[in-house]
C-alpha cells in the first residue's frame, strides 16, 4: 500500500526511477483445438540470462475439461495459475459445479484486466473442452483481450512455430480466414480437422524444431491432451509415456505425454 | 407466541433465552399482513401471480407493482412491506448482472435466490465501514422463479434469509388457505396452462374482491420465452378460461 | 452518495490513483468477495471496478515505461493494436465496418478478432486501441445498459450509454487507457452514432472512421457518402472502405466484418475476406477492387481515357 512519502512524492511529479518488477524466463506453448479433443503443450526450460531449470512447467491442469498454458515471467504466470484455480474452487462452492471451459476464459479477462495497470507479464492459452463436446483454444494477452481460436502458439519461438503451424493442411475449420499464401493449390472441399495421433506429430515436432533453432526453448516437453466425453483414447494408449492424470468422473479425460528435447 | 414477548425483542442482535430472535419472527409476521401471492413450477416454465389490492377507485391499479424482471430468465413476486423488496431485487438484479459479466453465463436460479438471502441477514451493527446495510430485518418475503439448465424453478425466501425451493408455494394474508388449494391440486404432470389458471383459481379463493384483469397479476418463466408479464388481453383469456 | 459519484468521476492525477490504489490493495484479498454468492466478482464486488497498481510513486509512468509500444519497440509487455474501423448514418440506418486483424509490435497477433462488440441488441460499439481496454469498458457498459433497462423500464437511449462510457474513461484519464470507439444505434431519436475516446473526447456525428487505416477509410468514404443511399449501396460503401485501409494499412486486414443497424435493432450482414475481395470483388462478381480491372488489355498505345486526356 502506498505510504505518506510516495503519495507526496507523487503529488509534487517528482521523476523517480524504479527497478523492474519482472523478468523473462523464455519458453514456448502451443494450442491446439480438435473436434473433440484438444492438446496444449509447453517446452519446460526457464531461462533467465544464463542461468536457468530444466524442469519448470508452463502447463496446469485447472479441471478435467480445462488446461491452462503461460508463458511469460514465470514467477507473474505460477500466481496467476494459483489465483484462477482458488476462484475456480469458490465457483464450486457457491454454485454447485465446476466452472464450464467458456466462463474460465471470461473469468481471466476480468483477472487480467484488474491488473490493468500493473499486469501480469504473462501470456495465456486456455485450452480444453467445451459444453457441447467441442475442442477450444482461447488466446489472451497480457491485460485480458481475448478470443477463441483453433491454434495458437505463444512465447519466445512464436514467430517460427505460429507461420509452421499455420500451413499444415486440413487444420482449420474457417477456410474463409487462413491460408492466405497457400490460395492456389487449395479448394473449399477440406476435411475439418486433424485427427489426434496427427496433431500430436505435428506438436512434438513443432517443438523439436524450435528447440534446435531457439536458445530458449529445450529441455523437455510436456504435452497435455483432453478427450471430450465419450471419446475413445484414438492411439494414445499406443503412445509411450502417456499417463491419465484424470480425477473426477464427468467424462472429460486429461493425459499427459512427456519427451525430451535438446539440452544444450 | 406474543405470549412470550420480552426484553428480548427489542434488539436484533440478542437471542432470547428460548433461542429465538424476535425481530426475525416478527417480520415473518409482516408478511401475512401482505396481499397474497402465488407461484407454481410445471416441467414447461414457472407461474407467479399476485393479488393487487386496490383500496380507492382512484387509485391507478397499473401504478402497484409486485412483480418484477430480475433478468432474461429470472422474475419474482413479493408479499410484505413491498419497499423492502425494492432493495432486494436491485440487488438480485445486479448480482445476476456481474455473474453474467463475470462468467458470460447466465445466473443460476439459486444462485441469485442465494445472494438475495446474503442480502436479508445483512441487517444489525454494520461491520467496519460497510454501506447501506439495513439496522433491521427485511419484511418481505420473495417468490424466485426461473429457468436454467437444471431446468424451471421456484424459490420461496423469508425474512430470516431462509431459502426453500417449492412446486408450488402461496405467501401472504391468504397463504394458508391458499398452500392447502395448492397442495389438493398441484401435480407434476401440469401444464403451464393448468397452472395459469390454478394460480388465479387459488387467488380467487382467497380475494375480498371479484378477481378481474385489474387486480390480479399473472408472470411466467418459461425456457423459451424467459420471464413475461402477461398483458391485458392475455390475462383475460385465462380469466375467461377459469 | 452524491459525493461518492461526484468523486467518481472528478479524479484525476496522482492522489485519486493512489486513492484508488488503496481501496484495492484492502480489496484484493480479505474482503466479502471471497465467499458466498458473490465469490468471484472480485475486483467487481464494491460495484465499480477496481485495479490493482503497482506500489511506486508514479503508477502511470511504470505502466508507460513497460507496455508502451510506440515509444520503445523493445518493452516488454505488448498490447495489442492497430485497426481500422467506421461507422455511418444514412437514411437506412447505420453502418459498422471493421476489420479483423490485431497486432502486438509488428507481430500479427490475430486475424480473426471480433471488433464489432455486441452491446445489445440495439446497442454496437466498435474497437480500436487497446483491445483489452475496448473489449472490457464495452462489455462493462453492456451490463449497466440492461441494469438501466431494468430499472428504467425502457432503453438506454444512444447518447445515454455513450455518456455513460465516456464518463467511465474520463475517470481514468491520464492512466493509459487507450480506446477509441463508436457507439451505434437506434433509439427513440433514430439512428444515431457516438465517437467516444479515452482522452475523454464524445462527439455525435454522421459518419466516423477510427484506427490506423481511418484516414484510407475516409479517402472511399467521404467520396461515396451521402444521405440517402440505399441498404445495398450503404453496405456496399461500408465493405469497399475496409478494403481499401486493409489494402493500404499494414496493421489492419484480414477480413471485414459488416452490421447493419435498423429500427428493430443490428443485424450481421457479413464476413468478407480482404484479399479475396481484392481479386474476385465481395459479391463475387469476379471483378474485384484491385488493378487488373482499370489496367486490363491497356498498353501504352492503348491508353485508359484519363491518360490520354493528358
Amino acid at each position: 500500500m502506498p505510504d505518506m512519502v510516495s503519495l507526496s512524492r507523487a503529488a509534487s511529479g517528482q521523476p523517480s526511477q524504479f527497478k523492474t518488477p519482472y523478468s523473462e524466463n523464455g519458453g514456448t506453448i502451443l494450442a491446439v483445438a480438435g473436434s473433440r479433443f484438444c492438446v496444449v503443450a509447453g517446452d519446460t526450460r526457464r531461462t533467465d540470462g544464463y542461468s536457468q531449470t530444466r524442469y519448470a512447467p508452463k502447463v496446469f491442469r485447472l479441471t478435467d475439461k480445462a488446461v491452462l498454458a503461460v508463458n511469460g515471467f514465470s514467477a507473474d504466470g505460477n500466481m496467476f495459475v494459483n489465483k484462477v484455480r482458488q476462484q475456480l474452487e469458490w465457483y464450486r462452492h457457491g454454485h454447485a459445479r465446476d466452472m464450464p471451459l467458456h466462463e474460465i476464459a471470461r473469468l481471466m479477462q476480468t483477472m487480467l484486466y484488474a491488473r490493468r495497470f500493473f499486469p501480469y507479464y504473462v501470456s495465456n492459452i486456455l485450452s480444453g473442452i467445451e459444453e457441447d463436446g467441442s475442442g477450444a483454444v482461447y488466446t489472451f494477452d497480457s491485460v485480458g483481450s481475448y478470443e477463441r481460436d483453433t491454434c495458437r502458439v505463444a512465447g519466445a519461438a512464436q514467430s517460427f512455430m505460429q507461420p509452421y503451424l499455420d500451413n499444415q493442411d486440413d487444420w482449420y475449420t474457417r477456410p474463409s480466414v487462413h491460408y492466405k499464401n497457400q490460395r492456389s493449390t487449395h479448394s473449399s472441399s477440406r476435411p475439418t480437422q486433424l485427427p489426434l495421433s496427427s496433431v500430436l506429430s505435428l506438436v512434438m515436432d513443432s517443438f523439436v524444431n524450435a528447440s534446435e533453432r531457439h536458445v530458449e526453448v529445450g529441455d523437455g516437453l510436456e504435452i497435455y491432451v483432453v478427450l471430450a466425453k465419450g471419446s475413445s483414447l484414438q492411439g494414445l494408449e499406443k503412445l509411450t509415456g502417456a499417463q491419465e492424470v484424470t480425477a473426477t468422473s464427468d467424462g472429460e479425460r486429461v493425459f499427459t505425454v512427456r519427451r525430451s528435447l535438446r539440452r544444450d | 407466541m406474543f405470549l412470550t414477548r420480552s426484553e428480548y425483542d427489542r434488539g436484533v442482535n440478542t437471542f432470547s433465552p428460548e433461542g429465538r430472535l424476535f425481530q426475525v419472527e416478527y417480520a415473518i409476521e409482516a408478511i401475512k399482513l401482505g396481499s397474497t401471492t402465488v407461484g407454481i413450477k410445471t416441467d414447461e416454465g414457472v407461474i407467479i401471480a399476485v393479488e393487487k389490492r386496490v383500496q380507492s377507485p382512484l387509485l391507478e391499479s397499473s401504478s402497484i407493482e409486485k412483480i418484477m424482471e430480475i433478468d432474461t430468465h429470472l422474475g419474482c413476486a413479493m408479499s410484505g412491506l413491498t419497499a423492502d423488496a425494492r432493495t432486494m431485487i436491485d440487488h438480485a438484479r445486479v448480482t445476476a448482472q456481474n455473474h453474467a459479466f463475470t462468467y458470460d453465463e447466465r445466473i443460476k436460479v439459486e444462485s441469485v435466490t442465494q445472494a438475495v438471502c446474503d442480502l436479508a441477514l445483512r441487517f444489525g451493527e454494520s461491520v467496519h465501514d460497510e454501506d447501506a446495510m439495513m439496522s433491521r430485518p427485511f419484511g418481505v418475503a420473495l417468490l424466485i422463479a426461473g429457468v436454467d439448465e437444471l431446468g424451471p424453478q421456484l424459490f420461496h425466501t423469508d425474512p430470516s434469509g431462509t431459502f426453500v425451493r417449492y412446486n408450488a408455494k402461496a405467501i401472504g394474508s391468504g397463504s394458508e388457505a391458499a398452500q392447502a388449494e395448492l397442495q389438493d391440486k398441484w401435480h407434476s404432470k401440469m401444464t403451464l396452462q393448468e397452472a395459469q389458471i390454478l394460480t388465479l383459481r387459488v387467488l380467487k379463493q382467497v380475494m375480498e374482491e371479484k378477481l378481474d384483469h385489474n387486480n390480479v397479476q399473472l408472470a411466467q418463466v418459461t425456457p423459451d420465452k424467459g420471464f413475461e408479464i402477461l398483458n391485458e388481453t392475455r390475462l383475460k383469456s385465462v380469466i375467461d378460461l377459469m | 452518495m452524491m459525493n461518492s459519484f461526484a468523486d467518481r468521476f472528478s479524479t484525476t492525477g496522482p492522489i485519486a490513483e493512489l486513492r484508488k490504489a488503496q481501496a484495492n490493495v484492502e480489496d484484493d484479498q480479505f474482503s466479502d468477495a471471497a465467499w458466498g454468492s458473490e465469490a468471484g466478482f472480485g475486483s467487481l464486488a464494491k460495484g465499480v471496478p477496481a485495479f490493482t497498481v503497482p506500489n511506486v510513486p508514479d503508477p502511470s509512468a511504470f505502466l508507460r515505461l513497460h507496455t508502451d509500444d510506440h515509444a520503445d519497440p523493445n518493452c516488454r509487455i505488448k498490447i495489442q493494436h492497430g485497426t481500422t474501423t467506421l461507422a455511418f448514418r444514412f437514411q437506412g440506418g447505420v453502418i459498422v465496418a471493421v476489420d479483423s486483424r490485431a497486432t502486438a509490435g509488428s507481430y500479427v497477433a490475430s486475424g480473426t478478432v471480433k471488433k464489432v462488440i455486441e452491446i445489445n441488441p440495439y446497442l454496437l460499439g466498435t474497437m480500436a486501441g487497446g483491445a483489452a481496454d475496448c473489449q472490457f469498458w464495452e462489455t462493462y457498459l453492456g451490463m449497466h445498459c440492461r441494469l438501466h433497462e431494468l430499472r428504467q423500464r425502457e432503453r438506454i437511449s444512444v447518447s445515454a450509454a455513450s455518456k455513460y462510457l465516456s464518463n467511465l474513461v474520463y475517470s481514468y484519464k491520464g492512466m493509459g487507457l487507450s480506446m477509441g470507439t463508436m457507439i451505434c444505434g437506434w433509439d427513440k431519436t433514430g439512428p444515431a452514432v457516438f465517437y467516444v475516446d479515452s482522452d475523454g473526447t464524445r462527439l455525435k456525428g454522421d459518419l466516423f472512421s477510427v484506427g490506423s487505416g481511418s484516414t484510407f477509410a475516409y479517402g472511399v468514404l467521404d467520396q461515396g457518402y451521402r444521405w440517402d443511399l440505399t441498404d445495398e449501396e450503404a453496405q456496399e460503401l461500408g465493405r469497399r472502405s475496409i478494403y481499401a485501409a486493409g489494402h493500404r494499412d499494414a496493421f489492419s486486414g484480414n477480413t471485414c466484418n459488416l452490421y447493419h443497424v435498423k429500427e428493430d435493432g443490428w443485424r450481421f450482414i457479413g464476413n468478407y475476406d480482404i484479399s479475396q475481395m481484392h481479386y474476385e470483388g465481395p459479391t463475387g462478381t469476379g471483378t474485384g477492387y484491385g488493378y487488373d480491372l482499370r489496367v486490363e488489355g491497356r498498353t501504352s498505345a492503348n491508353p485508359p481515357p484519363a491518360a490520354a486526356a493528358a
